[in-house]
């Protein structure tokens, strides 16, 4: 009885400990299944959208409101260079693309006089409705202000899968967390699990994700990526 | 009156004022303010920069500029065509919407005056369980053949501050107002709406990309001054209307939980009605003098042999 009695506390602490860590903000480990995690850079292939769409490289859609990735309807940049202005491509950043195991975050000020991004590390700036959009990868989200897991990809052998909740977009003055998972975990809405492909032999890899915006003026919208290049773990961190 | 009536309405008026102290301390729980006070706080904080006259008429201006474009505007492209043929409707809606802004000013300012909402539930509560400790005390001291004067006169000075609470914070003058920006308020805070205005600016931003990289670059851009404007103004104005966007978007839930709460002209008289019977029920509650009350029991005596 005194013994159970003793036992009582140290099972109410590990009760407390576990509801704590179910619970509590992110940390920085990975929830990724198993595989072999990658290291380095996702360098980024820029898109080519010699068609009208983006028909090869890195690319950036906007799925609007009650729409779905298949059909869309997708928001129209008038800022695309393809024929079909749904499509962005995207273009490598001072970084090559995309750290993997470490953050690129974005700066103190991360917008110019006139609400451009000035984040470059991932990708280069694309303008978006006449306003610049860049990427960062950030240990706090500048949305949602939640802690983030690093970005990780795990290989499970020609199969993909990530975590990539840090990613988050910046655009005159508004942050929109992109990422999938969600901070946190969750995966509102549209929001898919990153997966793609990797071919070990050339170090060719394909991501992709959706993201649906919680929140701001874009609300209810969802952001569909593709990354693809090829993986340079001589810059692995 | 003998003295076990004075004791059943002594005992009956500090029972009284014990419930209305919980009923008080418990009515925001009921009401859920808890959760929707704070949540009203926060909309209120986000609205806070665009609630001002120089906001609404710089929002105003820009609508002209892109109002001036699109009676100018070459056509030419899907994007500039549906802008040209959408914008009356654009333009009309949004002035709606900037009018009611406007209209409800003053209302605002009355409302954010108040103290912060975050503490509106405590207004209650705090108030609720002194004046329903104030009469538990005095009924145990009652019961236990204890002096408690001292403890009703406190109780009465309760119920004179609870009912001098919505003066002091002017909530006679401002709690109408907020329920009048509340109904104002209705038909745009919802999904349906912020989704239009959403379109709105996908509508406007698509046709500015084609004009600015397609349209007039094939013109003499200087026969199209208002469209240039537009275009120069862009960027600018984006920049002003995203975040409103965002701050409509942000607060539809916010605003449904102010908008299920009791009406807000009503707030005033949460605190007058209890304070009122607090006060009267502390006067009615008074000890009869124990000298007073023995020459009573004597009479009463007497009068039954």
């Amino acid at each position: 009885m005194s013994g159970r009695r003793r036992s009582m506390p140290l099972v109410a602490i590990a009760l407390v400990a576990l509801a704590a860590s179910a619970c509590g903000d992110d940390d920085s480990t990975s929830s990724t299944g198993d595989g072999t995690p990658l290291a380095g850079v996702l360098t980024i292939e820029a898109g080519q959208c010699t068609d009208a769409a983006v028909t090869a490289g890195s690319s950036f859609r906007m799925v609007q409101p009650g729409g779905t990735v298949k059909d869309g309807p997708f928001v129209v940049n008038g800022d695309s260079p393809c024929g079909d202005k749904t499509w962005t491509p995207l273009r490598p950043g001072t970084d090559g693309g995309l750290r993997l195991g470490a953050y690129q975050p974005q700066q103190a000020n991360p917008f110019d006089a006139t609400g451009n991004a000035v984040s470059k590390a991932i990708a280069e700036p694309q303008k978006w409705f006449a306003v610049a959009f860049g990427l960062a990868t950030n240990e706090r989200d500048p949305q949602t202000n939640k802690k983030t897991r690093l970005p990780t990809v795990v290989a499970d052998g020609e199969k993909l899968s990530g975590d990539l909740s840090a990613l988050a977009a910046s655009w005159n003055g508004q942050h929109f967390n992109q990422g999938a998972p969600k901070p946190g975990g969750s995966m509102p809405g549209a929001t898919s699990a990153v997966t793609g492909t990797y071919d070990k032999s050339t170090g060719a890899y394909e991501l992709t994700w959706t993201s649906q915006i919680v929140g701001g003026p874009f609300n209810n919208f969802t952001g569909v990526w593709r990354l693809s290049g090829v993986v340079n773990e001589e810059d692995a961190t | 009156m003998s003295v076990d009536a004075s004791n059943r309405r002594r005992r009956g008026a500090l029972i009284a004022a014990l419930v209305i102290g919980l009923g008080l301390a418990a009515a925001p729980a009921a009401f859920g303010m808890f959760s929707r006070a704070p949540a009203g706080g926060s909309m209120i904080e986000d609205f806070r920069p665009y609630m001002r006259e120089s906001k609404i008429a710089d929002f105003r201006a820009e609508l002209e500029v892109i109002g001036a474009a699109a009676g100018e505007a070459p056509g030419g492209t899907a994007a500039v065509d549906d802008w040209k043929r959408q914008w009356p409707a654009i333009d009309d809606d949004m002035d709606e919407m900037l009018t009611t802004m406007r209209d409800d000013i003053d209302e605002f300012r009355g409302v954010s005056a108040l103290p912060p909402f975050v503490l509106f539930p405590w207004f209650f509560v705090l108030p609720g369980l002194l004046i329903a400790g104030l009469a538990g005390a005095a009924l145990v001291a009652d019961r236990r053949g204890r002096p408690w004067s001292r403890l009703r006169v406190a109780l009465a000075i309760m119920g004179i501050g609870v009912i001098a609470a919505p003066a002091i914070f002017q909530m006679f003058g401002r709690a109408p107002g907020g329920a009048r920006m509340i109904d104002d308020f209705r038909p745009l805070m919802t999904t349906e709406r912020v989704t239009s205005v959403q379109q709105y600016f996908l509508v406007i931003g698509a046709a500015e990309g084609d004009l600015r990289t397609s349209v007039l670059p094939r013109t003499n851009a200087a026969e199209f001054p208002a469209t240039t404007r537009f275009v120069r103004d862009w960027p600018e104005t984006s920049h002003d209307m995203a975040p409103m966007i965002g701050a409509m978007s942000d607060n539809v839930d916010n605003f449904a939980g102010i908008d299920a709460l009791p009406p807000f002209w009503l707030f005033p008289w949460f605190f007058v009605v209890p304070g009122v019977l607090v006060t009267v029920l502390a006067f009615v509650s008074r000890e009869r003098r124990p000298d007073r009350a023995r020459a009573v029991q004597l009479i009463e005596r007497t009068a039954a042999s």
